[in-house]
């Protein structure tokens, strides 16, 4: 039987816990979204999301072994 | 813009096998769209028994030789791949 | 040449409440953290360094995975720890001003929004639950047995394992939207988020739930309970359980200048 993963349950997961890519989901797309007066638009931050993809496949590149996609978990 | 994290790997060796991932992923699909074009013809019920052994034994082959190939370039069938971003991958994930 | 002006870098929005100021907490830039008020809402703010965190700077770094982890994490502990003490409306990651005053300019205008907003998300908190199907190398592919086989005996086995696999995605993704309807019923309010990039997750089984949640704070035991039963009921799935989180997917505000 399918058991719910209880590690993020019992406790608030911290900031230094929570995995980047759920982060990510969250501060990007959301949030109150009022222009600032420093013009990083909105299509520039969704750019982001494009130019992650084209990090992650210079990172995959230089990988010695195609033993699955190097995540980076930010310490 | 930014450098990548690690250096791309251009020597011999890796372009070689960046190339084949690319040729095997689009032969990949179209061993895909073959296959379930060839199933759905025969659901259709409209293939001789004969066409039917020949199109399986020309798929059955195929299906072999793709692995082989993949087993001389190092690559698993998941590095069978093309990211088209915004449109997702060109081969089904799972 | 003098240095430029330090930016202002807005992390949330709060009703206004005589606050002790986040001490303990620094900014994306190490800076200490300040309030800007006006009126009954106030902005939970910090000077940034123009350069790194300009126009410029900014898009370098959000280039970069690395800078931008790090930069993401310190507005997250920054908004986490006034949520975790008052109603917070986060902002967007990359909110910045030039000065204090276009920050309190900008409250007074769209008071009303904000108002709204912090409405909405006081004695509430967001919970993402995901969702996966199998792994790939769970369903069959290609060729399963080396063992010499007819053609046709062949193509049954491909049709036989094509047949499964769509049936598994059938049921996967039903299973996914009966678990969103059944957990939405239970919340406040629910967002959908794409599907994570499993080259960025690391993750490679499909993921068919990505959704938050906006749950009252009374209601996070039983919720969690609902999300843990809905998984044992659902085996083609694993589930996943993420909170709390601020209410970054419900403090939405889109406002033009």
């Amino acid at each position: 039987m399918t058991d719910l993963d209880r590690t993020d349950r019992a406790t608030p997961t911290t900031h230094e816990q929570v995995s980047i890519v759920d982060l990510l989901d969250r501060l990007l797309d959301t949030g109150v979204v009022i222009t600032g007066d420093v013009t990083l638009s909105i299509a520039d931050v969704d750019l982001v999301h494009v130019n992650l993809n084209a990090i992650i496949a210079s990172v995959r590149a230089g990988a010695p072994s195609p033993d699955g996609p190097p995540v980076r978990e930010a310490s | 813009m930014t450098a990548p994290h690690h250096h791309l790997d251009i020597d011999r060796e890796g372009a070689e096998r960046s190339l084949a991932s690319l040729v095997l992923t689009v032969v990949e699909l179209i061993r895909q769209l073959m296959e379930r074009q060839a199933i759905r013809r025969i659901d259709q019920g409209d293939l001789t028994d004969e066409r039917i052994e020949t199109i399986g034994q020309t798929l059955m082959a195929l299906d072999e030789q793709m692995a082989r190939l993949r087993e001389h370039f190092g690559l698993t069938q998941e590095d069978l791949n093309i990211d088209l971003g915004p449109l997702g991958t060109l081969l089904p994930r799972d | 040449m003098t240095e430029p002006a330090p930016g202002v870098w807005v992390y949330a929005i709060c009703p206004a409440v005589d606050d002790r100021l986040l001490v303990e907490v620094r900014g994306v830039d190490d800076e200490i953290l300040r309030h800007v008020r006006a009126g009954d809402l106030m902005a939970v703010v910090g000077s940034v360094d123009r350069e790194r965190f300009g126009a410029d700077g900014l898009r370098r770094s959000l280039n970069d995975l690395d800078k931008l982890a790090a930069i993401a994490r310190a507005h997250h502990a920054v908004v986490e720890a006034a949520a975790r003490v008052r109603p917070t409306a986060p902002a967007r990651l990359a909110t910045v001003y030039d000065d204090d005053d276009r920050v309190r300019e900008m409250l007074a205008v769209h008071r009303d929004a904000f108002a709204a907003a912090l409405d909405h998300v006081t004695g509430r908190q967001e919970w993402g639950v995901k969702a996966y199907g199998r792994a790939r190398s769970d369903v069959a592919s290609g060729s399963d047995e080396r063992a010499p086989m007819t053609g046709t005996a062949y193509l049954r086995q491909r049709r036989a394992a094509l047949s499964a696999r769509d049936a598994s995605r059938r049921e996967v993704i039903a299973g996914a939207e009966a678990i969103h309807e059944r957990l939405a019923a239970l919340a406040v309010d629910a967002g959908r988020h794409r599907p994570q990039d499993p080259q960025l997750s690391g993750d490679p089984r499909p993921m068919v739930l990505n959704d938050a949640y906006l749950v009252a704070n009374d209601d996070a035991e039983k919720f969690a309970q609902a999300v843990s039963v809905l998984a044992g009921a659902h085996p083609e799935l694993s589930v996943e359980l993420t909170g709390p989180w601020p209410p970054y997917s419900f403090a939405v505000i889109e406002v033009a200048p």
